[in-house]
């Protein structure tokens, strides 16, 4: 794999095209991040902002797909076009069909958080709430950048298609493949579309997010250590096992409903199966690793692939627990449930596309972020959301112990209480940390400094096979 | 190393489509349409028409993501009813299981608290009759005026807990949400529908 001398015009269109997306997920982080902020402070306080348009019940998937569909997705979508291009030795290919495509990623964004506000939804179906215009201006967001994606690869002068390659084309296949399935309303009713429902719920992470994050990982994590991945075949590995075994486990979001039990039983198995492609693809992350920890200390981007790669290892393994009945029985339905999509989706999926914008970005753009914001981001983002997880985590399990011993409901939100109001606190300083971000994007894409003396940006060639 | 063989990236497309493809048809859209056809628990009936539209208010306002309408058939979950059984969900679509309990189990709430009264002034605000809920006040669902007219259901909200002047009357979306509410009751399992 090799940086192909691109002309400057078309690296700066690349540039521009990878400003864009970041720009606009960083506006969706921001905003889905102040609603959530939003909730995390009517748990204490129920009566704060009493009004239909900023109830909780609307704001929730507002806050959960604004972060799913608006900022993990267009945020990753901008890595995945450029890293396509690096590792193919080319420019982006079929650019119109990128721009169209964020176009159609906002407008879904927009419309999908309107329709939710004014009480329009597909159903209370966590992450398919979205009505299903709004969700096929998505899956028309995904088929065109996508098909940049695909024309990036295949138009590439290396002759091999680097691993990254694989996880990303896969991960825009099966989202567009599941998507169709989950939004095709006709042959899904009561028990047959909780059976959809939790298909599409796991599958809308495991098999988009997880992917692109682990694509781009790929790339940028030999990129910046300057050394190649430790094992390809971990990675093919961890490829196929991920696409075989996820797809079968959505139904332990609903063990003991009336879902037959082999179906149960079923995804149980595969979830422990899962700690094949999970410990295959961090531990392949690891070892690339070993012996050079000090280059973390060195760059800004490294630690927050660091804690993307350790959350991506803690909260999957920890998925793999909390999918076994006995777990279940005491942690579903309580917040720790709600701890585990932080800890996963914001652990590991933001702390990755943030490590990706902050080692591939100022590389185009020539525009290097702040050292001291991008320190104080990570530091802030880092403390906050383990405070997050370890709240909730605890709050949940009080939770379901005050279930197990038959008291009265109303003493296990008591019991919770103090750990919602800690979740505020971590709420507020990761909300903190994503305007300093947001600064940092600034500098990174419009803003005037010129790129200093950035050691991170220096490494070169680091992904060669 | 080199992917033999996944150096075409439609070789990536197809082979990737097509697994992905066989796996969502056997783990979503067979038992999708197979789990669409089950026999209704036997006595349960269709939704009225008021129970269909304030079901529509209980989706709209995201009441599933608090309140949880599936019972376990586990020690925890006794409280909430008997065991739900697939049949009790046949005419529930959207499906409203949820997967949280900030708030307690509906499934059984119609028979646990059949009072329309308090149904009404727990929606106005949760905290005239549990202290420590943290239930938001559903206030839109209500307008406020200065004498009922005839035919309002006047909500008889305790004091220190209404508008300072004037009197709470119930919107219809209010009232075909407590009907529906109402309407959430657990049909018995007769020893043959669970035989089935």
């Amino acid at each position: 794999m090799a940086d192909a001398p691109a002309t400057a015009v078309s690296e700066r269109a690349d540039a521009t095209l990878f400003s864009a997306f970041t720009l606009s997920a960083t506006f969706w982080l921001l905003f889905a991040t102040a609603v959530g902020l939003l909730l995390s402070f009517k748990f204490p306080y129920p009566d704060l902002a009493t009004s239909p348009f900023l109830s909780f019940g609307r704001l929730r998937a507002i806050h959960t797909n604004g972060t799913f569909y608006g900022w993990a997705s267009i945020a990753l979508t901008g890595c995945v076009l450029y890293v396509a291009a690096k590792t193919s030795g080319t420019a982006i290919k079929g650019k119109a069909f990128a721009w169209l495509g964020l176009i159609c990623y906002n407008i879904a964004a927009i419309c999908g958080t309107v329709t939710l506000d004014l009480g329009i939804n597909y159903g209370d179906q966590e992450y398919r709430e979205w009505v299903w215009w709004v969700k096929l201006i998505f899956v028309a967001a995904l088929a065109l950048t996508g098909t940049s994606l695909v024309r990036t690869v295949a138009e590439r002068v290396e002759r091999e298609i680097y691993i990254s390659n694989w996880y990303l084309i896969g991960g825009f296949v099966f989202t567009i493949i599941m998507s169709i399935i989950a939004f095709i309303p006709y042959y899904q009713y009561g028990m047959g579309q909780v059976a959809v429902q939790g298909y599409f719920m796991h599958n809308a992470v495991g098999m988009w997010f997880t992917f692109l994050a682990l694509g781009i990982t790929y790339y940028a994590l030999p990129k910046l250590l300057n050394r190649p991945i430790y094992s390809y075949a971990l990675g093919v590995l961890g490829f196929w096992t991920n696409m075989i075994f996820y797809p079968l486990i959505g139904a332990h979001h609903f063990e003991f409903t009336p879902l037959p039990w082999w179906f149960q039983t079923l995804a149980i198995v595969f979830s422990v199966g899962m700690l094949v492609p999970v410990w295959a693809g961090s531990g392949n992350f690891f070892l690339t690793w070993r012996g050079h920890w000090e280059t973390v200390r060195r760059s800004y981007a490294l630690p927050f692939l660091v804690v993307g790669v350790i959350y991506y290892f803690l909260g999957s393994t920890q998925g793999t627990f909390e999918a076994l009945r006995s777990v279940q029985i005491i942690l579903h339905f309580t917040n720790f449930v709600i701890g585990h999509s932080h800890l996963t989706m914001y652990g590991f999926i933001t702390f990755i596309a943030w490590g990706g914008i902050y080692a591939l970005l100022p590389q185009i753009t020539k525009k290097a972020p702040s050292l001291i914001a991008t320190g104080l981001h990570f530091w802030l983002a880092f403390i906050g959301v383990t405070i997050y997880v370890i709240s909730l985590s605890i709050g949940g399990v009080l939770q379901g112990l005050d279930w197990a011993a038959g008291n009265p409901f109303i003493v296990s939100v008591e019991a919770a209480d103090p750990y919602w109001v800690a979740r505020a606190v971590g709420g507020t300083m990761m909300f903190l940390a994503h305007c300093i971000f947001a600064y940092n994007v600034y500098l990174m894409t419009v803003g005037r400094r010129p790129a200093g003396a950035t050691r991170a940006l220096s490494g070169s060639q680091g992904a060669s096979v | 190393m080199s992917g033999r063989g996944m150096n075409n990236v439609w070789a990536i497309v197809l082979s990737t489509a097509l697994v992905y493809t066989v796996l969502s048809a056997l783990m979503a859209v067979i038992p999708g349409i197979t789990m669409s056809h089950m026999a209704p628990t036997p006595g349960l009936k269709p939704y009225t028409r008021q129970e269909r539209l304030g079901r529509q208010v209980y989706v709209s306002e995201g009441c599933a993501y608090c309140h949880s309408q599936v019972v376990r058939p586990i020690r925890e979950d006794a409280v909430y009813g008997r065991p739900s059984v697939g049949g009790d969900f046949v005419f529930q679509t959207p499906e409203l299981l949820g997967d949280h309990r900030n708030g307690p189990d509906l499934t059984d709430i119609g028979e646990r608290q059949p009072s329309t009264v308090w149904q009404l002034i727990h929606l106005w605000d949760p905290r005239a009759l549990v202290n420590e809920s943290i239930m938001p006040r559903y206030t839109w669902l209500f307008t406020v005026k200065a004498r009922a007219a005839p035919g309002d259901v006047v909500v008889p909200v305790p004091p220190g807990f209404g508008p300072s002047t004037g009197v709470v009357v119930a919107t219809k979306r209010a009232l075909h949400l407590v009907d529906y509410l109402e309407s959430l009751k657990q049909v018995p399992l007769t020893k043959s529908a669970v035989m089935k």
